[in-house]
């Protein structure tokens, strides 16, 4: 008895841990101005959707949206048709100078720097390239980074998948690539699906490098958008409450859905 | 059988086409990752020996701007406040997320709920966790001034004080990222075989006996793992600080991170810029081979 009290107070406690804040970042976002400063309300007593609007009417947060969707929409696919193929190579074929381990080795320590080490030399890159504040030098660069992630997750995917079902396929007449594409691919399908959830993911989030290569909101994202109503002087809680929450909502309601899927992501692979 | 017995044999042993599919299956990634990273990784230590100004590269400076480094006190703030920062929220997260983690193995009603609500910290957008705590902390519209006010109490003020915003985002690190290390630990604890443990039940053996003896030695590599991945993760920590505080009050949470992108993006040096930024890059690649074979010698023993 005593023992499921303790349960039940402890799961109370972290669910109220994990959700007042978000409750709070929701409930601010329905007050006017007026009752978020002035009035310290617990909940929101004349509930608007003022807010909401003002972002779309009167701040482009329709152009962020479709910014980030469309960025992430062509560096997620791009990465993954491109990342597949490469984790299929070098989770299947043995290379001269075992280079195929080599490579795979190459992309994983890529994949241990910081971000954050390379964003002075992207940006010349883009700078000398004319792709500052485009979708294009948003695309290339988040397709890059999530190369790196897929060849690798992937590569562990197409592993476990057993080699005698394209060696069958072979031998019935199909291609080495046929095989993979026919055989191989679909049996892959749940991890190809698995490494997608986790590329959109962390690609819409991305802020940094939208931070230094955008600048008008014909490039920027979501959450570089979000960033620009941070005010030195004064704070636009409304606005800022408002946009939090729309810039969150796809992305949790997303991942709730997948959830299954997305541990083996964050973690990079220590758990399955 | 559209090729026959002899053509498909022919494949097997590969050649023709099948002989460079590796090679044509690497090429795209690999060209990507080339241009797009490896080129401004090297593009980043040839810059990081040259002053700019104004943009562009006026002289070669060799190695003197990793030198000036290590007597500029900012920098050398920014590491320490960074070092701080990683090893207090990250040992708060294990410790946490080690609690949680021994408390959920057993199944109970409310455990698929509790796993569900506590995937959400880590997948919203960082910049929108930041905005969540702000709107926790600030002394106007904070979630903590609101209920400090409905118990009587005045405004509370966090972000302008340095010791209190340095936990403050200690706090927002710990959670988000607790669940993480939560979720890790309970797959190790799972996992762990349940011999061992039967037997110490048969002999009388109490709780803590159970954990000092046998899951917390049994589980130090799954730990060892978790710790590893949060510390490399924590140190490139930058969007959260951005949103948060902006590095201040003073210097008092300006990690490396944001140093660096003021360095470059504020004050425009960027050849001093690019030499701090190759050495994180160096300290963390350093941290994470020697965490590897750390793990290693673990895993002999």
């Amino acid at each position: 008895m005593n023992t499921r009290l303790a349960r039940i107070l402890t799961t109370i406690f972290v669910l109220a841990v994990v959700l007042l804040p978000i409750y709070w970042l929701v409930s601010t976002s329905l007050k006017s101005n007026r009752e978020i400063t002035q009035e310290g309300t617990l909940y929101p007593h004349v509930p608007t959707l003022d807010n909401y609007v003002r972002l779309f009417t009167e701040k482009q947060f329709g152009s962020y949206l479709t910014n980030s969707l469309v960025v992430t929409f062509f560096s997620v696919s791009i990465a993954l048709a491109v990342g597949a193929a490469g984790a299929y190579a070098i989770a299947r074929f043995r290379l001269p100078f075992a280079a195929e381990r080599k490579v795979g080795l190459f992309l994983l320590t890529l994949r241990i720097i910081p971000p954050v080490v390379i964003l002075i030399p992207v940006y010349l890159l883009m700078l000398s390239l004319g792709l500052l504040d485009s979708w294009l030098g948003l695309i290339a660069t988040y397709t890059a980074f999530n190369v790196t992630f897929c060849v690798w997750m992937m590569e562990s995917f197409f592993r476990e998948i057993p080699v005698d079902l394209e060696e069958a396929a072979m031998v019935d007449g199909d291609s080495r690539f046929g095989a993979f594409r026919r055989i191989t691919l679909p049996l892959a399908a749940p991890g190809l699906a698995a490494t997608a959830i986790f590329a959109v993911l962390v690609t819409f989030n991305e802020f940094l490098f939208a931070l230094a290569l955008t600048a008008t909101p014909r490039a920027m994202t979501m959450p570089r958008g979000t960033a620009t109503l941070i005010g030195r002087i004064d704070t636009d809680w409304a606005s800022m409450s408002a946009a939090g929450v729309i810039g969150a909502l796809p992305i949790v309601f997303f991942a709730l859905l997948v959830q299954r899927h997305l541990v083996r992501g964050l973690t990079m692979g220590a758990v399955k | 059988m559209r090729n026959g017995m002899q053509a498909s044999k022919y494949r097997l042993q590969g050649a023709g086409l099948d002989l460079a599919l590796p090679y044509l299956m690497l090429a795209p990634g690999l060209t990507i990752v080339l241009g797009v990273l490896v080129y401004p990784l090297w593009d980043g230590l040839r810059a990081s020996t040259k002053a700019y100004r104004y943009g562009s590269p006026v002289a070669d400076v060799g190695l003197q701007n990793y030198v000036r480094l290590w007597s500029d006190a900012q920098f050398l703030n920014s590491l320490w406040v960074t070092v701080r920062f990683v090893a207090l929220s990250v040992s708060i997260e294990a410790v946490l997320g080690f609690a949680l983690a021994l408390f959920c193995l057993h199944e109970f009603r409310g455990i698929r709920l509790l796993r569900t609500v506590l995937i959400i910290p880590m997948v919203i957008t960082p910049v929108v966790v930041a905005i969540v705590f702000r709107l926790i902390y600030a002394s106007d519209a904070g979630m903590l001034t609101a209920l400090s006010a409905a118990m009587g109490g005045g405004a509370v003020q966090i972000l302008g004080d340095p010791l209190k915003a340095f936990i403050g985002l200690v706090a927002l690190d710990v959670w988000e990222w607790t669940p993480l290390m939560f979720l890790i630990l309970l797959a190790g604890l799972q996992s762990l075989p349940h011999e061992p443990f039967e037997a110490a039940r048969v002999d009388g053996a109490g709780a803590w006996r159970v954990f000092v003896d046998l899951t917390f030695p049994m589980m130090r590599p799954v730990l060892a793992i978790a710790i590893v991945l949060r510390t490399i993760d924590a140190f490139g920590t930058f969007d959260q600080v951005f949103v948060l505080t902006r590095g201040g009050p003073g210097e008092a949470t300006r990690l490396i991170s944001i140093y660096g992108y003021d360095t470059a993006f504020k004050f425009q040096q960027t050849g001093y810029a690019a030499a701090l930024f190759v050495t994180i890059g160096l300290v963390v690649l350093a941290l994470a081979f020697s965490a590897i074979r750390l793990l290693r010698r673990i895993d002999a023993s």
